[in-house]
């Protein structure tokens, strides 16, 4: 961690990070150049040339380009191209996409509009409004001084009876990883608590980066001390003295609120010295991501935390056993955390209950596209995509639905008849999709789903660590192919081809990211037979 | 202490080795050789050109060098699903190698042209992304040649110069499809830290890095200028 705060702390300061800068951190630090080269091309955030004045981030992917970022980010070229001290840089999904289309300037004020970007950039930017979720239902506490007190009572007991009743709850709960792998989180706390080897480590995942993904920027705003007392209930249960919160960069307003919140939960003495009971103490730090998807994975993230390249790790050894600096670590998404103080309170059974459709639990569903009313829903597991949509408003401008990706850019593309399916992993498996990480993005009628599915494996493409092989050229040849046939320019045996590098990369890449690659362009080529038939290469033509 | 053991089968043979041994190495225990490119046993497994992959009944395949054996486990190393992959991989590499490889042309020992013979690929189907050498070449060196284009980042360079010699000069810079190997803050080779002990290239499994003659190279006293 120090050594990658070290450098985030030198771009901070300079703008960049410069030859120079970096000699005299190595021999500073002993760090050989060439590790430090590593680290300096890796990570976004760290610039080799001395950037403009001002910078203007426009996300490039699929929620943004729906609601017309390639022509947003025209207009600021065309009209900022005269302002050397302007620099328009196209960057993935920022995490915004309830506001689409979105840029960020100067890395703090959100725009949405060539007039927005412009006051930002005199100085009079509007100010970024707190987004609450809709309907959101999972914090036991009526008051503010209230909080923490599940944790509280969890210490005040017996030691050993309670750390057993919080994973008898949680597995009884049916909580599965809210960040898109959707393992059973009663089970993933047993085997760190029962792992050989410590001091057991502690990591929340808040490096939530897949377009259409914001459920767990709104969580942090705007119920920091959910996730934060999950956490703290987490330690307590594996016996872990520190927790880290991997944080996105974009995500300025989520860190000052979990700033604050740690603050606060000093102040509850459930963070400190004797957190933990007399002398026992636990205490927790935000890591802020030099930047990237792929540092979402796991093993990547753990990686990044060790000062290294974030590319992901073989697995097996998994995190559990083998995790932060080879030590057995806990790692639950933002808002698998958040569920907990919940679950403990009320009870797994409770928890199960407040799903549908035999589905269990409630769910934080980030809803955007063409629909009326983007934003944070929570709902109850198992609640229709139909009912969802209800929920935010309907299709946008009366439109007739035409398809959705239920959980993120790794989610195929399901037609509007899927439209009944419960939102849960096993329903939306079997329905052909997944949960994933469920950020919904409603499709309406008159959309390209070629041009959408394309954007999605380009994401992938641009995020690729460039590790492994499958991963690292497949995605790019994949998506050259698929440029050349929107354009009309389409090779024969395309759709065959497609089809066996998407299975070369699901059965050889490392990780999800390779895995997944390619998995939303096949999958508008299966459910989607007009899709299927622009590909084919015509005789005439 | 009696060490810990698995049993497992590869290929219909069954095998005990010590808990931890890769299926790679109990593979060639029995005789087995699985393909590689980026694992070299003088080295720490990386698993990351997806050569050595094998099918073990999970969900995707495994990357035989870095895949522990365990007990039970039934392995196929050759099957029919695991041979299309590989095929798929080696035209993906290919697709990027460029058309004269420096290392096939001196001494014929082109691991990635030689796998290609073996599996009998003349065609690739992905587009060619080597045209014009864009990735470079560096020829700053005067020992050491690199031409970017024939590196297919299996990281054995790497290894070479920062674990087995500890030279620490070599690494990947960049990411995605932009990433390629760099010396020291991507310098040229010949004005880095390089010692020219010429481990990468006797390591590198390509074109990528080799050597060049050393028989018109002017020696000159140190100081000259």
């Amino acid at each position: 961690m120090k050594l990658l705060q070290t450098m985030l702390a030198l771009q901070e300061r300079e703008g960049w990070l410069s030859d120079e800068t970096l000699g005299r951190l190595a021999r500073e630090t002993g760090e050989p150049l060439y590790r430090l080269e590593g680290l300096r091309s890796f990570y976004p955030v760290f610039q080799e040339q001395p950037g403009a004045k001002h910078v203007i981030e426009v996300c490039r992917d699929v929620v943004c380009r729906m609601q017309g970022a390639p022509a947003f980010r025209e207009e600021l070229l065309r009209e900022l191209r005269d302002d050397p001290d302007v620099e328009v840089r196209e960057v993935s999904c920022l995490g915004r996409c309830e506001q689409a289309p979105v840029a960020v300037v100067d890395h703090h004020h959100d725009a949405s509009n060539a007039t927005e970007v412009k006051l930002a950039l005199s100085g009079h930017p509007g100010q970024n409004g707190v987004m609450q979720a809709h309907d959101a239902a999972t914090d036991p506490y009526a008051s503010a001084e209230d909080h923490y007190g599940v944790f509280r009572g969890l210490r005040d007991g017996d030691p050993d009876a309670g750390r057993d009743s919080v994973i008898d709850q949680l597995k009884a709960s049916g909580l599965r990883g809210m960040g898109g792998a959707g393992f059973p989180t009663g089970m993933k706390w047993a085997f760190t608590r029962g792992a050989k080897g410590g001091p057991k480590q502690l990591v929340c995942n808040a490096d939530e980066s897949e377009p259409g993904t914001f459920k767990d920027r709104c969580l942090m705003e705007t119920l920091p001390h959910l996730m934060i007392e999950g956490m703290i209930i987490g330690g307590w249960v594996i016996n872990a003295e520190r927790g880290i919160v991997y944080l996105r960069h974009e995500y300025g307003a989520a860190a000052d609120a979990l700033r604050r919140e740690l603050v606060r939960a000093r102040e509850f003495g459930v963070l400190g010295p004797d957190a933990f009971g007399p002398g026992k103490p636990f205490d927790m730090e935000i890591f802020i991501s030099p930047g990237g998807y792929i540092l979402g994975e796991e093993t990547a993230l753990l990686e990044a935390l060790e000062d290294k390249r974030g590319e992901p790790r073989n697995k097996p050894p998994f995190p559990t056993n083998f995790g932060l600096n080879g030590l057995p670590t806990l790692m639950n998404n933002v808002e698998t955390f958040a569920a907990v103080p919940m679950i403990v309170d009320k009870g797994g059974d409770w928890w199960k209950a407040q799903g549908v459709n035999d589905c269990p639990g409630l769910k934080y569903m980030a809803v955007s596209g063409d629909v009326s009313r983007p934003g944070v829903y929570c709902v109850p597991m198992g609640t229709t995509v139909a009912d969802l949509i209800q929920r935010a408003g309907g299709v946008a401008g009366g439109e007739k639905l035409l398809a959705f990706s239920p959980g993120g850019a790794s989610t195929r593309f399901l037609p509007a008849d899927k439209a009944d399916t419960p939102l849960d992993f096993d329903a939306l498996q079997k329905a052909g999709s997944s949960l994933g990480s469920g950020a919904f993005v409603a499709v309406a009628e008159g959309r390209d789903l070629l041009d959408l599915a394309t954007a999605q494996a380009r994401f992938f493409r641009n995020e690729s660590c460039g590790k492994c092989v499958p991963c690292r050229v497949g995605s790019n040849k994949a998506v050259a192919m698929l440029e050349d046939a929107l354009r009309g320019d389409i090779e024969a045996g395309l759709p065959d081809l497609l089809n066996e590098l998407d299975d070369t990369l699901a059965q050889t890449s490392i990780c999800g990211l390779g895995q997944v690659a390619l998995s939303p362009v096949t999958g508008v080529m299966e459910l989607f037979p007009e899709v299927a038939r622009r590909l084919e290469k015509r005789e005439d033509a | 202490m009696s060490e810990e053991t698995v049993n497992l089968t590869i290929d219909g043979q069954s095998i005990e080795v010590p808990a931890g041994t890769t299926i790679w190495d109990a593979a060639r225990e029995l005789g087995i050789d699985i393909p590689v490119l980026c694992h070299s046993p003088r080295m720490r497994p990386v698993g990351v050109c997806r050569m050595c992959v094998v099918d073990v009944g999970a969900r995707n395949l495994q990357a035989s060098c870095v895949r522990p054996c365990e007990d039970g486990m039934d392995v196929d190393t050759r099957s029919e699903k695991v041979e299309k992959h590989r095929r798929m991989l080696l035209e993906m590499l290919l697709a990027d190698y460029p058309e004269d490889s420096a290392r096939d042309a001196a001494t014929g020992d082109d691991e990635l042209l030689n796998m290609a013979r073996d599996y009998g690929i003349t065609e690739v189907r992905l587009r060619d992304g080597a045209a014009g050498r864009p990735a470079g070449v560096d020829l700053s060196s005067p020992v050491i040649a690199v031409d970017h284009q024939a590196c297919i980042l299996c990281d054995r360079c790497v290894r070479g110069c920062n674990e087995l010699q500890h030279n620490d000069v070599i690494t990947r810079s960049g990411k995605g499809y932009g990433t390629r190997i760099a010396f020291d803050l991507d310098t040229a080779m010949g004005e880095s830290t390089c010692v020219s002990c010429g481990e990468c290239m006797a390591v590198c499994p390509t074109g990528a890095l080799t050597n060049r003659a050393l028989a018109d190279l002017k020696l000159e006293p140190l100081g000259s200028d």
